[in-house]
């Protein structure tokens, strides 16, 4: 007898797996994207397009929910269903690189024919640890592959774009490859529950960006106008060191952060936060002295989740310090950090240039230094990584960094071939604060026809470029095929 | 400025080339001519003065500086030039602890030891304790610089066997180059199509029974080419030691930059075969700090024209402006003629040496100074220190990279770098510092290693020491009270003999 009752059990089971699996493979769709970047050297000209394929799960208001990396920097989106029967050309709505998250649309075709078998997918609730959750592939055949993961820990986790941390799950489980392998949904209780930003397949480990973080980017979205996560602008060190917290004079029943930077026109600025401040407090929660604090649900974590996975774009926190040995309180209205005269990423932006009589002048971003390959930190150039490590030193005067990248042997650029990531200061006696103002200086020669382009950090530090004659290589150029002298 | 990386200083030399002047010199396809030297002197004889250097050395620690360094040695050759004197090249005996030489054909070691020392131009000068045995040996005489597409001998002992080696090779390139002894120093160079392996250097390069260069330096990158370091580099040398000490080089202490761009041309209002190259940057305090300006034009140095590409003729060969001074000492004075703002004028720069050159250039023979302090180990910044950690912090490779033309040297004597954290109850939990520059100790700037040594030791001590790094906001703490302690037993537990070292 029980034997049988064992037997029953199983397909008891088996028959509830079924179940949920067409209910869920309802709402999958893959994402098949075509991803372009622009040349760093070349910045008129795109680099080789490259395809990628991924899972989205459909969310309410016909919206594919996937994750940024296969939106970003995408020349072509098109939503294929389980079958391969019927695809459907898409667009971004709504796109948070530093998340890692991405809401498709229909663009331009047979939509309802697309999601007539289709039904929307709900959003789960926060989950615990030890909790089992499914995470869904498809095969080829649109054969749905299950794979059951126990989640292990929950982390604070930056899966896209660098130094940008959201709640994260990790769970555990061996994945085998499938078609369009990234992206996949974990699936709760017939919920979603977040999506897969990796795997490791060495530990067999996966990264589920949260349902909290997934909730507040679609509540963000849903107005049409995307903010994005807010933050409160500092830089922190821990408060471990017993010799260090003697210095600060902070007693030993409290935990607290140094504050090393406050970034300025931030959340933290404005409310009077300074550097040397210890924080002790965020929200009420109490900050330990590696900057973990205790949460309801998921127990130590660290500070960065109570202000962007708790808080939205001009939510208020209180804030507690320790200054000098006396505790104040401060109320931050969150705010989206700044722009930076270096940008950490250019996605989905077509760089800034201009060439000039073979000069061609870029604006500065990290992308731009990373395509300097795997060491790029030692390889870059030294002034160009000294201005990314130090932006405050050239931030006056500039919205971005304007730089002579390469010279292409032209008659006006003769004996100056060498030069190359050489910061601009002036052009023809304008400071230079962007490729726009660059563009604009440019217009005015001197009574000599010849334009002066000043160096901030070059030798030699002034150089001149006759303007007829670059002018007449500019036309000569565009015959050779660059599509355009200038963006921006 | 040409106390630049080896990198810059590569990148130049082959900007430079001389295949056309060899071209006018002698037709391509003419045949060779025959052999300079067949009737050379008795071969014994030279051979006789050609020695083998063995070296044992000791290599400083500049990672752990409070050791005693490498034990280690090498193979060298070296050569007769006079009475009790041999002449070889500085890196063969670098950091030796005992020499001795060896005559072809002869078991016997002789003691030796070093009469003077040059590093940035990678010779030195060799005695024997009893010169007895050498008596009735043949000096070499130093002759002239080859001309290209001639063919010399290199005669030494390098790699591959015990015994005497000579190979043949033909001229194919004089050019001003990097010595790669100091990583810093570019002189006349003289490549030859001989492969130079390592126990050549040192030995004497010889064409019509004379001494035409000392064999040197290789490349790896290529086969068969070899480096002789030519005579005038080694007639400087020996006249500059005649007074009984080598004084160092001289620099002129500019950057040039070629006026080959029509516009530039246009704004100095240079015809297109007037002479002159531009003065790109001045190095401060140099020879020519308050002597020229950036911008100014440098159209002669000492009488002779220098071309758009900073070049002069001498003996026939257009060589880098630099080689006049190359010739001169400490205390001689050039004459330059400029234009400045359309006007002719003259100008005299007075040469000097410039110590904080130092910086670049490898140093020999001198022990890593160092001090330390509750487990942390502080350095001053050169190149010996440079090679050893390999920074990887920004702020550290710019204030190395721009130490002179920003100036920094003039309020810096040393650049001090906290290389090391060894782990200790009072540090342990201090990351992210170790790498980085001292900005500051008890607020004070740090100026020098001594200094620091002093602020980390003051007679009264202080409640805290807080040590500020650039770049780093948060400051390391060490209370005064636990100071001592930390330093004895960080000492204790990681084996360091010395706690500092503060002269070389």
């Amino acid at each position: 007898m029980k034997f049988f009752s064992l037997l029953s059990l199983t397909s008891a089971a088996m028959l509830c797996l079924a179940h949920a699996a067409a209910d869920v493979k309802n709402s999958l769709v893959r994402v098949n994207s075509t991803l372009q970047t622009w040349s760093a050297s070349q910045p008129w000209d795109k680099s080789a397009p490259s395809s990628r394929g991924a899972l989205g799960v459909l969310l309410q208001g016909k919206q594919v929910l996937t994750t940024a990396e296969m939106a970003a920097n995408s020349t072509y989106i098109e939503l294929e269903n389980a079958d391969s029967t019927r695809t459907l050309p898409a667009k971004v709505v709504a796109i948070d690189y530093e998340s890692n998250l991405a809401l498709l649309a229909p663009d331009n075709g047979d939509t309802e024919g697309f999601f007539k078998d289709l039904s929307p997918i709900a959003l789960g609730e926060a989950t615990h640890i030890g909790d089992k959750v499914d995470i869904w592939q498809l095969e080829d055949n649109g054969m749905p592959l299950i794979t059951q993961a126990t989640v292990q820990s929950v982390d604070i986790v930056s899966s896209f774009v660098r130094g940008h941390y959201f709640l994260t799950y990790e769970a555990k489980a061996s994945m085998q490859s499938a078609s369009s392998s990234f992206s996949l949904p974990a699936v709760k209780d017939g919920k979603l529950l977040g999506l897969l930003s990796s795997y490791d397949s060495k530990d067999q480990i996966i990264d589920i960006i949260a349902p909290e973080i997934i909730a507040a980017f679609i509540a963000d979205a849903a107005d049409g106008e995307y903010l994005g996560f807010p933050s409160l602008g500092i830089g922190i060190n821990s408060t471990v060191d017993p010799s260090f917290r003697l210095w600060l004079k902070l007693p030993e029943d409290v935990g607290g952060l140094y504050v090393t930077r406050v970034r300025k026109g931030s959340a933290a600025d404005q409310a009077g936060i300074l550097k040397g401040d210890v924080l002790l407090s965020i929200g009420g929660k109490t900050i330990g002295r590696r900057g973990y604090y205790d949460d309801d649900n998921y127990g130590r974590l660290f500070w960065s989740h109570l202000i962007r996975g708790q808080h939205k774009v001009g939510d208020s926190v209180k804030v507690t310090v320790l200054r000098e040995g006396e505790k104040k309180e401060f109320t931050a209205v969150l705010s989206r950090p700044g722009k930076n005269l270096i940008p950490s990423h250019t996605l989905d932006q077509s760089p800034n240039y201009l060439v000039k009589g073979g000069f061609i002048f870029q604006e500065l971003s990290v992308s731009y230094l990373s395509a300097f390959g795997k060491d790029w930190q030692s390889t870059a150039p030294l002034n160009l990584l000294d201005a990314m490590a130090s932006p405050e030193d050239y931030e006056k005067g500039r919205n971005k960094l304007v730089f002579l990248s390469a010279t292409i042997p032209t008659p006006a650029t003769t004996g100056y071939e060498s030069l190359r990531n050489f910061i601009i200061a002036k052009i023809n006696g304008q400071e230079i604060a962007d490729i726009p103002s660059l563009i604009k200086a440019f217009e005015t020669p001197g009574s000599d026809r010849l334009h002066t382009i000043e160096f901030a950090d070059g030798q030699p530090k002034t150089i001149y470029l006759d303007a007829r004659i670059s002018d007449a290589i500019d036309a000569e150029l565009l015959k050779r095929g660059i599509p355009a002298l200038s963006r921006g | 400025m040409r106390n630049k990386s080896l990198a810059i200083g590569l990148a130049i030399a082959s900007a430079f080339s001389f295949g056309t002047a060899s071209a006018q010199q002698s037709h391509p396809l003419a045949p060779l001519a025959p052999l300079p030297d067949k009737v050379a002197p008795p071969v014994n004889g030279i051979y006789s003065s050609i020695v083998r250097i063995e070296a044992a050395t000791q290599v400083p620690n500049y990672r752990e500086p409070w050791k005693a360094g490498n034990f280690s040695g090498g193979i060298g050759t070296g050569f007769l030039i006079g009475p009790n004197k041999f002449l070889t090249n500085a890196h063969v005996v670098s950091n030796a602890r005992r020499l001795l030489i060896t005559v072809h054909g002869s078991p016997q070691k002789h003691p030796a030891r070093i009469v003077h020392i040059a590093h940035d131009c990678d010779l030195a000068l060799l005695e024997v304790e009893d010169f007895t045995p050498f008596k009735g040996m043949e000096f070499l005489e130093i002759g002239l610089v080859p001309k290209l597409e001639s063919q010399v001998r290199v005669i030494g002992y390098p790699v591959g066997g015990n015994r005497i080696s000579v190979t043949r090779g033909v001229v194919s390139r004089i050019d001003f180059s990097s010595y790669s002894h100091t990583r810093s120093d570019q002189h006349l160079i003289v490549q030859i199509d001989a492969a130079i392996n390592p126990g050549n250097s040192g030995g004497p390069v010889l064409q019509n029974g004379r001494v035409v260069g000392v064999a040197f330096q290789g490349l790896r990158s290529a086969d068969n080419t070899g480096y002789m370091i030519p005579t005038p580099v080694v007639k400087r040398f020996l006249t500059d030691i005649k007074d009984g000490q080598y004084d160092h080089y001289v620099d002129l202490g500019i950057s040039e930059f070629a006026l080959f761009n029509p516009a530039m041309r246009k704004k100095f209002g240079l015809g297109p075969n007037s002479p002159g190259v531009l003065v790109a940057a001045v190095t401060p305090d140099g020879p020519c700090d308050g002597v020229l300006e950036d911008n100014d034009i440098l159209t002669a140095i000492n009488g002779n024209a220098v071309d758009a590409a900073g070049n002069i003729l001498i003996d026939g060969e257009k060589v880098n402006l630099n080689e006049i001074v190359e010739r001169k000492f400490a205390g001689d004075q050039i004459k330059l003629q400029i234009i400045r703002n359309g006007e002719t004028m003259e100008k005299v720069a007075t040469l000097k040496p410039f110590p904080p050159a130092r910086m670049y250039a490898v140093q020999y023979g001198v022990n890593p100074r160092f001090t330390t302090f509750a487990g942390m180990v502080f350095q001053p910044l050169d190149r010996n220190l440079y090679a050893a950690h390999n920074f990887k912090n920004t702020r550290v490779r710019r204030l190395f990279a721009h130490y002179i033309d920003e100036e920094i040297f003039k309020e810096r004597k040393d650049i001090v770098i906290l290389t090391r954290m060894l782990s200790d109850p009072v540090t342990t939990h201090v990351s992210n510092h170790a790498g980085r520059a001292i900005e500051s100790i008890n607020g004070e700037k740090v100026t020098s290693l001594e200094q620091a040594h002093q602020l980390l030791h003051p007679t009264t001590t202080p409640e805290f020491f807080v040590i500020k790094c650039e770049g780093v906001e948060r400051p390391i703490i060490v209370p005064g009270n636990k100071a001592k302690e930390a330093s004895e037993r960080t000492m204790r537990n990681y084996g360091i003999s010395q706690a500092y070292r503060l002269e070389e």
